[in-house]
Protein backbone atom coordinates (compact mmCIF):
# COMPACT_ATOMS: atom_id res chain seq x y z
CA UNK A 1 0.00 0.00 0.00
CA UNK A 2 2.81 2.18 0.71
CA UNK A 3 3.34 2.39 -3.36
CA UNK A 4 0.66 5.04 -3.54
CA UNK A 5 2.47 7.10 -1.03
CA UNK A 6 5.65 6.93 -2.94
CA UNK A 7 4.26 7.76 -6.11
CA UNK A 8 2.32 10.48 -5.36
CA UNK A 9 5.72 11.41 -3.45
CA UNK A 10 7.49 10.89 -6.51
CA UNK A 11 5.05 13.07 -8.60
CA UNK A 12 5.44 16.31 -6.28
CA UNK A 13 9.03 16.18 -6.34
CA UNK A 14 8.85 15.97 -10.37
CA UNK A 15 6.27 18.98 -10.70
CA UNK A 16 8.43 20.93 -7.99
CA UNK A 17 11.98 20.50 -9.47
CA UNK A 18 10.34 21.31 -12.88
CA UNK A 19 9.29 24.56 -11.70
CA UNK A 20 12.73 25.53 -10.17
CA UNK A 21 14.18 27.14 -13.32
CA UNK A 22 11.07 29.56 -13.23
CA UNK A 23 11.13 30.18 -9.69
CA UNK A 24 14.74 31.31 -9.61
CA UNK A 25 13.21 34.04 -12.32
CA UNK A 26 10.86 35.00 -10.44
CA UNK A 27 7.89 33.97 -12.21
CA UNK A 28 5.06 32.31 -10.70
CA UNK A 29 6.42 32.40 -7.44
CA UNK A 30 2.59 31.12 -5.75
CA UNK A 31 2.45 28.17 -8.08
CA UNK A 32 5.92 26.93 -6.62
CA UNK A 33 4.88 27.59 -2.96
CA UNK A 34 1.69 25.46 -3.40
CA UNK A 35 3.88 22.73 -4.98
CA UNK A 36 6.62 23.08 -2.16
CA UNK A 37 3.56 22.62 -0.23
CA UNK A 38 1.81 19.86 -1.33
CA UNK A 39 5.26 18.07 -1.66
CA UNK A 40 6.25 18.56 2.28
CA UNK A 41 2.39 17.44 2.54
CA UNK A 42 2.90 14.39 0.40
CA UNK A 43 6.17 13.87 2.43
CA UNK A 44 4.63 13.61 5.46
CA UNK A 45 1.80 11.27 4.63
CA UNK A 46 5.14 8.87 3.64
CA UNK A 47 4.38 6.43 7.02
CA UNK A 48 8.28 6.27 7.35
CA UNK A 49 9.25 9.83 7.18
CA UNK A 50 6.02 10.79 9.40
CA UNK A 51 7.09 8.53 11.89
CA UNK A 52 11.11 10.11 11.87
CA UNK A 53 9.34 13.59 12.08
CA UNK A 54 7.04 13.20 14.71
CA UNK A 55 9.65 11.22 16.78
CA UNK A 56 11.65 14.67 16.74
CA UNK A 57 8.57 16.69 17.41
CA UNK A 58 7.84 14.26 20.64
CA UNK A 59 6.11 11.77 19.35
CA UNK A 60 2.68 12.87 20.52
CA UNK A 61 1.66 13.53 16.77
CA UNK A 62 1.61 16.79 16.55
CA UNK A 63 2.86 16.27 13.09
CA UNK A 64 -0.57 14.76 12.23
CA UNK A 65 -1.93 18.46 13.18
CA UNK A 66 0.64 20.36 10.84
CA UNK A 67 0.35 18.29 8.18
CA UNK A 68 -3.71 18.88 8.24
CA UNK A 69 -2.60 22.69 8.44
CA UNK A 70 -0.40 22.28 5.19
CA UNK A 71 -2.91 20.59 3.50
CA UNK A 72 -5.93 23.68 4.68
CA UNK A 73 -2.57 26.44 3.22
CA UNK A 74 -2.13 24.33 0.09
CA UNK A 75 -5.66 24.16 -0.74
CA UNK A 76 -6.43 28.03 -0.19
CA UNK A 77 -3.16 29.14 -2.60
CA UNK A 78 -4.49 26.41 -4.94
CA UNK A 79 -7.76 27.78 -4.70
CA UNK A 80 -7.24 31.60 -5.23
CA UNK A 81 -4.63 30.79 -7.79
CA UNK A 82 -6.71 28.85 -10.48
CA UNK A 83 -10.07 30.86 -9.53
CA UNK A 84 -8.08 33.78 -10.63
CA UNK A 85 -6.69 32.20 -13.68
CA UNK A 86 -9.95 31.18 -14.88
CA UNK A 87 -11.09 34.29 -14.20
CA UNK A 88 -13.79 33.05 -11.68
CA UNK A 89 -14.13 36.69 -10.32
CA UNK A 90 -17.67 34.70 -7.85
CA UNK A 91 -15.67 31.66 -7.19
CA UNK A 92 -12.54 33.39 -6.22
CA UNK A 93 -14.72 35.64 -4.05
CA UNK A 94 -16.46 33.11 -2.26
CA UNK A 95 -12.85 31.40 -1.25
CA UNK A 96 -10.97 34.70 -0.67
CA UNK A 97 -14.29 37.12 1.11
CA UNK A 98 -15.89 36.21 4.36
CA UNK A 99 -17.47 32.45 2.88
CA UNK A 100 -14.22 31.20 2.56
CA UNK A 101 -12.66 32.72 5.65
CA UNK A 102 -15.08 31.36 8.12
CA UNK A 103 -15.22 27.64 6.55
CA UNK A 104 -11.32 27.82 7.18
CA UNK A 105 -12.03 29.06 10.49
CA UNK A 106 -14.48 26.93 11.48
CA UNK A 107 -12.66 23.55 9.66
CA UNK A 108 -9.25 24.79 11.41
CA UNK A 109 -11.02 24.65 14.98
CA UNK A 110 -12.44 21.42 13.79
CA UNK A 111 -9.67 19.72 13.30
CA UNK A 112 -7.76 21.08 16.67
CA UNK A 113 -10.94 19.97 19.26
CA UNK A 114 -11.10 16.66 17.68
CA UNK A 115 -7.16 16.36 17.71
CA UNK A 116 -7.28 17.36 21.50
CA UNK A 117 -9.51 15.60 22.23
CA UNK A 118 -8.50 12.25 21.07
CA UNK A 119 -6.28 10.10 23.13
CA UNK A 120 -3.50 9.56 20.32
CA UNK A 121 -0.85 7.55 22.49
CA UNK A 122 0.69 4.72 20.95
CA UNK A 123 -1.06 5.33 17.85
CA UNK A 124 -0.04 4.54 14.06
CA UNK A 125 1.74 6.73 11.84
CA UNK A 126 -0.56 8.96 10.00
CA UNK A 127 -3.70 8.28 12.59
CA UNK A 128 -5.50 6.60 10.16
CA UNK A 129 -6.62 3.59 12.88
CA UNK A 130 -7.10 4.13 16.83
CA UNK A 131 -8.06 0.37 17.06
CA UNK A 132 -8.27 -0.79 20.53
CA UNK A 133 -8.85 2.25 22.86
CA UNK A 134 -12.38 2.42 22.85
CA UNK A 135 -15.51 2.70 20.72
CA UNK A 136 -15.45 6.72 21.24
CA UNK A 137 -11.86 7.33 20.62
CA UNK A 138 -12.57 5.65 17.25
CA UNK A 139 -15.12 7.28 16.29
CA UNK A 140 -13.42 10.75 17.43
CA UNK A 141 -10.25 9.44 14.58
CA UNK A 142 -12.90 9.40 12.17
CA UNK A 143 -14.00 12.59 13.06
CA UNK A 144 -11.05 14.15 12.92
CA UNK A 145 -10.19 12.67 9.43
CA UNK A 146 -13.14 14.09 8.20
CA UNK A 147 -12.55 17.41 9.46
CA UNK A 148 -9.01 17.07 7.84
CA UNK A 149 -11.16 16.61 4.46
CA UNK A 150 -14.11 19.44 4.75
CA UNK A 151 -12.08 22.04 3.87
CA UNK A 152 -10.11 20.82 0.70
CA UNK A 153 -13.86 19.47 -0.15
CA UNK A 154 -15.17 22.80 0.21
CA UNK A 155 -12.67 24.52 -2.10
CA UNK A 156 -12.66 21.75 -4.98
CA UNK A 157 -16.63 22.12 -4.85
CA UNK A 158 -16.01 25.39 -5.57
CA UNK A 159 -13.50 24.96 -8.12
CA UNK A 160 -16.20 22.28 -9.98
CA UNK A 161 -18.15 24.43 -12.42
CA UNK A 162 -15.13 26.55 -13.65
CA UNK A 163 -12.89 23.38 -13.84
CA UNK A 164 -15.51 21.78 -16.04
CA UNK A 165 -16.05 25.02 -18.28
CA UNK A 166 -12.78 25.21 -19.04
CA UNK A 167 -12.21 21.51 -19.61
CA UNK A 168 -15.53 21.89 -22.17
CA UNK A 169 -14.41 24.96 -23.88
CA UNK A 170 -12.68 25.69 -27.23
CA UNK A 171 -8.93 26.63 -25.61
CA UNK A 172 -5.81 24.57 -26.85
CA UNK A 173 -5.75 21.11 -26.07
CA UNK A 174 -3.59 20.96 -23.57
CA UNK A 175 -4.60 23.77 -21.33
CA UNK A 176 -8.00 21.94 -21.68
CA UNK A 177 -6.18 18.49 -20.78
CA UNK A 178 -4.36 20.52 -17.65
CA UNK A 179 -8.47 21.58 -16.66
CA UNK A 180 -9.61 18.04 -17.00
CA UNK A 181 -6.75 16.83 -14.02
CA UNK A 182 -7.30 19.52 -12.07
CA UNK A 183 -11.09 18.58 -12.19
CA UNK A 184 -10.70 15.21 -11.45
CA UNK A 185 -8.64 15.82 -8.68
CA UNK A 186 -10.93 18.52 -7.21
CA UNK A 187 -13.83 15.79 -7.64
CA UNK A 188 -11.72 13.42 -5.59
CA UNK A 189 -11.12 15.90 -3.15
CA UNK A 190 -14.76 16.04 -2.67
CA UNK A 191 -15.68 12.73 -2.67
CA UNK A 192 -13.10 12.15 0.20
CA UNK A 193 -14.88 14.01 2.67
CA UNK A 194 -18.09 11.25 2.81
CA UNK A 195 -15.56 8.69 2.22
CA UNK A 196 -13.94 9.55 5.35
CA UNK A 197 -17.21 9.36 7.26
CA UNK A 198 -17.53 5.31 5.98
CA UNK A 199 -16.68 2.24 8.06
CA UNK A 200 -13.64 1.72 8.55
CA UNK A 201 -13.27 -1.02 5.76
CA UNK A 202 -13.21 1.28 3.54
CA UNK A 203 -10.28 2.59 4.63
CA UNK A 204 -8.54 1.47 1.26
CA UNK A 205 -11.02 3.42 -0.99
CA UNK A 206 -10.19 6.51 1.30
CA UNK A 207 -6.29 6.49 0.78
CA UNK A 208 -6.91 6.05 -3.45
CA UNK A 209 -9.06 8.71 -3.12
CA UNK A 210 -6.61 11.17 -1.37
CA UNK A 211 -4.03 10.35 -3.75
CA UNK A 212 -6.09 10.23 -6.52
CA UNK A 213 -6.80 14.29 -5.53
CA UNK A 214 -3.18 15.09 -4.67
CA UNK A 215 -2.14 13.60 -7.86
CA UNK A 216 -4.96 15.67 -10.24
CA UNK A 217 -4.43 18.88 -8.92
CA UNK A 218 -0.69 18.37 -8.95
CA UNK A 219 -0.56 16.98 -12.40
CA UNK A 220 -2.85 19.25 -13.77
CA UNK A 221 -0.69 22.37 -12.11
CA UNK A 222 2.38 20.19 -14.58
CA UNK A 223 0.08 20.26 -17.77
CA UNK A 224 -0.74 24.14 -17.52
CA UNK A 225 3.00 24.66 -17.25
CA UNK A 226 4.12 22.64 -19.72
CA UNK A 227 0.89 23.79 -22.04
CA UNK A 228 2.29 27.32 -21.55
CA UNK A 229 5.56 26.45 -22.46
CA UNK A 230 5.23 24.82 -25.55
CA UNK A 231 3.05 27.34 -26.95
CA UNK A 232 5.36 30.55 -26.13
CA UNK A 233 7.64 28.98 -28.34
CA UNK A 234 5.00 27.78 -31.10
CA UNK A 235 2.48 31.03 -30.97
CA UNK A 236 -0.18 29.23 -31.95
CA UNK A 237 -3.98 29.56 -30.75
CA UNK A 238 -4.25 33.18 -31.98
CA UNK A 239 -6.68 34.43 -33.73
CA UNK A 240 -5.71 35.71 -37.19
CA UNK A 241 -7.27 35.58 -40.92
CA UNK A 242 -4.72 33.12 -41.94
CA UNK A 243 -6.19 30.83 -39.47
CA UNK A 244 -9.60 31.00 -40.06
CA UNK A 245 -8.84 29.82 -44.03
CA UNK A 246 -9.47 31.88 -47.22
CA UNK B 1 -22.13 4.86 -42.17
CA UNK B 2 -19.36 4.80 -44.95
CA UNK B 3 -19.51 2.37 -47.70
CA UNK B 4 -19.40 -1.49 -46.62
CA UNK B 5 -16.45 -3.74 -46.68
CA UNK B 6 -17.55 -6.28 -49.42
CA UNK B 7 -19.14 -3.76 -51.83
CA UNK B 8 -15.73 -1.86 -51.86
CA UNK B 9 -13.96 -4.94 -52.86
CA UNK B 10 -16.25 -5.73 -54.81
CA UNK B 11 -15.93 -2.48 -56.64
CA UNK B 12 -11.83 -2.53 -56.44
CA UNK B 13 -11.76 -6.36 -58.09
CA UNK B 14 -13.92 -4.54 -60.79
CA UNK B 15 -12.14 -1.73 -61.23
CA UNK B 16 -8.64 -3.01 -61.45
CA UNK B 17 -8.92 -6.77 -61.25
CA UNK B 18 -4.96 -6.94 -61.52
CA UNK B 19 -3.46 -4.47 -58.75
CA UNK B 20 -2.66 -5.67 -55.61
CA UNK B 21 -3.58 -3.52 -52.31
CA UNK B 22 0.17 -2.52 -51.98
CA UNK B 23 -0.25 -0.92 -56.05
CA UNK B 24 -3.41 0.77 -54.92
CA UNK B 25 -2.61 1.99 -51.53
CA UNK B 26 1.05 3.12 -53.60
CA UNK B 27 -0.68 5.24 -56.38
CA UNK B 28 -3.65 6.79 -53.93
CA UNK B 29 -1.53 7.60 -51.44
CA UNK B 30 -3.82 5.98 -48.76
CA UNK B 31 -1.93 4.31 -45.87
CA UNK B 32 -1.38 0.82 -46.15
CA UNK B 33 -2.79 0.94 -42.48
CA UNK B 34 -5.55 3.02 -42.81
CA UNK B 35 -6.88 0.76 -45.40
CA UNK B 36 -6.13 -2.41 -43.83
CA UNK B 37 -8.03 -1.07 -40.54
CA UNK B 38 -11.35 -0.34 -42.96
CA UNK B 39 -11.09 -2.95 -44.55
CA UNK B 40 -10.66 -5.04 -40.96
CA UNK B 41 -14.15 -2.76 -39.27
CA UNK B 42 -15.92 -3.67 -42.72
CA UNK B 43 -16.62 0.50 -43.53
CA UNK B 44 -14.34 1.63 -46.28
CA UNK B 45 -14.37 5.67 -46.38
CA UNK B 46 -16.33 7.34 -49.19
CA UNK B 47 -12.80 9.60 -49.54
CA UNK B 48 -10.83 6.39 -50.04
CA UNK B 49 -12.76 5.32 -52.82
CA UNK B 50 -12.60 8.82 -54.43
CA UNK B 51 -8.78 8.76 -54.13
CA UNK B 52 -8.51 5.32 -55.84
CA UNK B 53 -11.24 6.79 -58.46
CA UNK B 54 -8.90 9.46 -58.85
CA UNK B 55 -5.73 7.79 -59.19
CA UNK B 56 -7.06 5.39 -61.63
CA UNK B 57 -8.18 8.60 -63.67
CA UNK B 58 -12.16 7.12 -62.93
CA UNK B 59 -15.16 9.26 -62.07
CA UNK B 60 -15.35 9.09 -58.99
CA UNK B 61 -18.60 10.62 -59.01
CA UNK B 62 -19.79 7.64 -61.03
CA UNK B 63 -17.83 5.29 -58.60
CA UNK B 64 -19.72 6.49 -55.76
CA UNK B 65 -23.10 6.40 -57.37
CA UNK B 66 -22.33 2.59 -58.31
CA UNK B 67 -22.82 2.47 -54.23
CA UNK B 68 -26.16 1.52 -52.66
CA UNK B 69 -26.54 4.14 -50.40
CA UNK B 70 -25.91 7.14 -52.78
CA UNK B 71 -27.75 5.12 -55.93
CA UNK B 72 -29.20 7.54 -57.65
CA UNK B 73 -26.05 10.25 -57.20
CA UNK B 74 -25.04 10.18 -61.04
CA UNK B 75 -28.64 9.71 -62.41
CA UNK B 76 -30.22 13.12 -62.97
CA UNK B 77 -27.66 15.41 -63.42
CA UNK B 78 -29.10 18.07 -61.47
CA UNK B 79 -26.89 21.68 -61.72
CA UNK B 80 -26.34 23.58 -58.94
CA UNK B 81 -28.20 26.32 -58.07
CA UNK B 82 -26.49 29.92 -58.67
CA UNK B 83 -27.14 30.51 -54.36
CA UNK B 84 -25.03 26.92 -54.30
CA UNK B 85 -22.45 28.12 -56.64
CA UNK B 86 -22.16 31.33 -54.35
CA UNK B 87 -22.00 29.94 -51.50
CA UNK B 88 -18.97 27.87 -52.98
CA UNK B 89 -16.87 31.11 -53.29
CA UNK B 90 -14.55 32.06 -50.09
CA UNK B 91 -15.50 35.22 -48.52
CA UNK B 92 -11.99 36.97 -49.41
CA UNK B 93 -13.03 36.71 -52.72
CA UNK B 94 -16.65 38.01 -52.32
CA UNK B 95 -14.74 41.21 -50.71
CA UNK B 96 -12.28 40.94 -53.84
CA UNK B 97 -15.34 41.07 -56.07
CA UNK B 98 -17.04 43.99 -53.67
CA UNK B 99 -13.74 46.33 -54.73
CA UNK B 100 -13.41 45.49 -58.30
CA UNK B 101 -16.86 46.59 -58.88
CA UNK B 102 -16.53 49.81 -57.23
CA UNK B 103 -14.65 53.07 -58.04
CA UNK B 104 -11.26 53.40 -59.68
CA UNK B 105 -10.42 55.59 -56.72
CA UNK B 106 -10.79 52.59 -54.41
CA UNK B 107 -8.55 50.13 -56.55
CA UNK B 108 -11.82 49.28 -58.54
CA UNK B 109 -12.80 48.90 -62.09
CA UNK B 110 -15.89 50.62 -61.90
CA UNK B 111 -18.96 49.25 -64.20
CA UNK B 112 -17.24 47.17 -65.77
CA UNK B 113 -15.77 45.68 -62.77
CA UNK B 114 -18.18 42.36 -62.77
CA UNK B 115 -16.12 41.13 -65.80
CA UNK B 116 -12.84 41.78 -63.93
CA UNK B 117 -12.96 40.21 -60.78
CA UNK B 118 -10.07 37.91 -59.87
CA UNK B 119 -9.69 34.23 -60.61
CA UNK B 120 -11.73 33.10 -57.79
CA UNK B 121 -9.94 30.19 -56.12
CA UNK B 122 -11.14 26.70 -55.50
CA UNK B 123 -13.85 25.36 -53.51
CA UNK B 124 -14.12 24.01 -50.17
CA UNK B 125 -13.54 27.30 -48.35
CA UNK B 126 -12.91 28.08 -44.59
CA UNK B 127 -16.71 27.88 -44.10
CA UNK B 128 -17.83 26.30 -47.76
CA UNK B 129 -20.10 23.58 -45.49
CA UNK B 130 -22.17 26.18 -43.58
CA UNK B 131 -22.63 28.69 -46.53
CA UNK B 132 -23.72 25.54 -48.75
CA UNK B 133 -26.41 24.56 -46.35
CA UNK B 134 -27.59 28.64 -45.60
CA UNK B 135 -28.05 28.79 -49.46
CA UNK B 136 -30.24 25.80 -49.66
CA UNK B 137 -32.20 26.35 -46.07
CA UNK B 138 -36.04 27.31 -46.58
CA UNK B 139 -35.74 27.50 -42.60
CA UNK B 140 -37.23 24.10 -41.97
CA UNK B 141 -34.51 21.76 -43.29
CA UNK B 142 -32.49 21.08 -40.60
CA UNK B 143 -35.61 19.54 -39.35
CA UNK B 144 -36.04 17.51 -42.65
CA UNK B 145 -32.43 16.14 -42.68
CA UNK B 146 -32.39 15.06 -38.83
CA UNK B 147 -36.02 13.57 -39.40
CA UNK B 148 -34.66 11.44 -42.58
CA UNK B 149 -31.38 10.02 -41.08
CA UNK B 150 -31.91 10.39 -37.16
CA UNK B 151 -28.87 12.36 -36.77
CA UNK B 152 -29.46 14.82 -33.62
CA UNK B 153 -29.83 18.48 -34.68
CA UNK B 154 -27.50 19.57 -32.39
CA UNK B 155 -24.83 16.88 -34.08
CA UNK B 156 -25.90 18.12 -37.32
CA UNK B 157 -24.94 21.73 -36.46
CA UNK B 158 -21.73 20.69 -34.57
CA UNK B 159 -20.70 19.42 -38.20
CA UNK B 160 -21.41 22.49 -40.02
CA UNK B 161 -19.63 24.41 -37.53
CA UNK B 162 -16.07 22.31 -37.54
CA UNK B 163 -17.02 22.81 -41.23
CA UNK B 164 -17.77 19.15 -41.92
CA UNK B 165 -20.83 17.09 -42.87
CA UNK B 166 -20.11 13.44 -43.64
CA UNK B 167 -21.08 12.51 -47.03
CA UNK B 168 -24.38 10.39 -46.77
CA UNK B 169 -25.62 13.50 -44.45
CA UNK B 170 -24.53 15.68 -47.61
CA UNK B 171 -26.55 13.51 -49.72
CA UNK B 172 -29.32 13.33 -47.71
CA UNK B 173 -29.36 17.54 -47.00
CA UNK B 174 -29.64 17.72 -50.75
CA UNK B 175 -32.39 15.17 -50.73
CA UNK B 176 -34.30 17.05 -48.35
CA UNK B 177 -33.64 20.33 -49.95
CA UNK B 178 -34.79 19.23 -53.38
CA UNK B 179 -31.22 20.42 -55.10
CA UNK B 180 -29.03 18.30 -56.79
CA UNK B 181 -26.59 15.96 -55.62
CA UNK B 182 -23.18 17.65 -55.63
CA UNK B 183 -23.61 20.55 -53.86
CA UNK B 184 -22.69 18.71 -50.84
CA UNK B 185 -20.19 16.87 -51.89
CA UNK B 186 -18.08 19.78 -53.58
CA UNK B 187 -18.79 21.97 -50.13
CA UNK B 188 -17.18 19.00 -47.81
CA UNK B 189 -14.68 18.89 -50.67
CA UNK B 190 -14.94 15.07 -50.80
CA UNK B 191 -15.50 15.79 -54.55
CA UNK B 192 -13.63 19.22 -57.02
CA UNK B 193 -15.85 21.14 -58.62
CA UNK B 194 -14.84 19.29 -61.91
CA UNK B 195 -15.24 15.94 -60.92
CA UNK B 196 -19.14 16.84 -59.65
CA UNK B 197 -19.65 18.10 -63.12
CA UNK B 198 -19.95 22.11 -62.58
CA UNK B 199 -18.35 23.92 -65.36
CA UNK B 200 -15.26 26.11 -64.90
CA UNK B 201 -16.81 28.95 -65.14
CA UNK B 202 -20.39 28.50 -63.69
CA UNK B 203 -19.14 29.95 -60.15
CA UNK B 204 -17.51 33.36 -61.83
CA UNK B 205 -21.35 33.20 -63.71
CA UNK B 206 -22.92 33.00 -60.61
CA UNK B 207 -21.05 35.39 -58.88
CA UNK B 208 -21.09 38.00 -62.03
CA UNK B 209 -24.74 37.59 -62.17
CA UNK B 210 -25.69 39.13 -58.31
CA UNK B 211 -26.04 42.24 -58.03
CA UNK B 212 -24.53 45.44 -56.43
CA UNK B 213 -26.70 45.14 -53.81
CA UNK B 214 -26.96 41.31 -53.32
CA UNK B 215 -23.17 41.20 -53.31
CA UNK B 216 -22.64 43.68 -50.18
CA UNK B 217 -25.34 42.24 -48.65
CA UNK B 218 -23.93 38.34 -49.07
CA UNK B 219 -20.33 39.78 -48.14
CA UNK B 220 -21.79 41.81 -45.14
CA UNK B 221 -22.66 38.51 -43.70
CA UNK B 222 -20.21 36.78 -44.55
CA UNK B 223 -18.11 39.08 -42.53
CA UNK B 224 -19.99 39.54 -39.81
CA UNK B 225 -20.27 35.88 -38.64
CA UNK B 226 -15.80 36.34 -39.70
CA UNK B 227 -16.13 38.68 -37.69
CA UNK B 228 -17.95 36.28 -34.56
CA UNK B 229 -15.73 33.53 -35.23
CA UNK B 230 -12.67 35.75 -34.26
CA UNK B 231 -13.94 37.50 -31.53
CA UNK B 232 -14.39 34.14 -30.38
CA UNK B 233 -11.25 32.68 -30.63
CA UNK B 234 -9.73 35.90 -29.38
CA UNK B 235 -11.77 35.42 -25.83
CA UNK B 236 -10.28 32.07 -25.72
CA UNK B 237 -7.18 33.60 -26.20
CA UNK B 238 -7.26 35.80 -23.79
CA UNK B 239 -8.40 33.28 -21.19
CA UNK B 240 -5.95 31.03 -22.05
CA UNK B 241 -3.38 33.29 -21.41
CA UNK B 242 -4.56 34.88 -18.34
CA UNK B 243 -4.52 31.03 -17.50
CA UNK B 244 -0.81 30.88 -18.27
CA UNK B 245 0.01 34.02 -16.56
CA UNK B 246 -1.96 32.87 -13.06
CA UNK B 247 -0.65 29.01 -12.71
CA UNK B 248 1.79 28.68 -15.82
Amino acid sequence: MATLEWATLTVCCAALLLRVPDAVKGRNRTVFGILLLATLCSALAVSELYAAIDGVLGGRHVTSLILRYLVFATVLLVGLRITRGLAASREYSLIAGWPGRWALALCCLAVTVTFLLMDTTGAPAGLQTLSGTGEGNTALASYYTAAGRSYPAFVSLILVPPLLAAARSRKPRLVRAGALLVFLGAVFAVLSFPVSLAPASWAGGLRFVNYAAVLGYVSGLAVFWFSGLIANTSGNAKATFSNNGD
Amino acid sequence: MPLPAKAFQLWLHSVAPTASTADICRISGIKRTTLAQQLVRGKVSESTLVSISRALKRSPLDDLASFDSFAGLAEQPQLPTPAELVSQIATMDLLRAVISRSSPAYGGFGDHGSALTPPLSAAPHATSVRNWVDAIDDGELRHRVSAATGVAPQNYSAQLTANRLAPELAVATSRAAGVGFTGGLVATGLLTEAEAGWTPAAKQAALDALSDGELTALAGERLQSLGRTLRRQEQEHEQTKKIWENLG
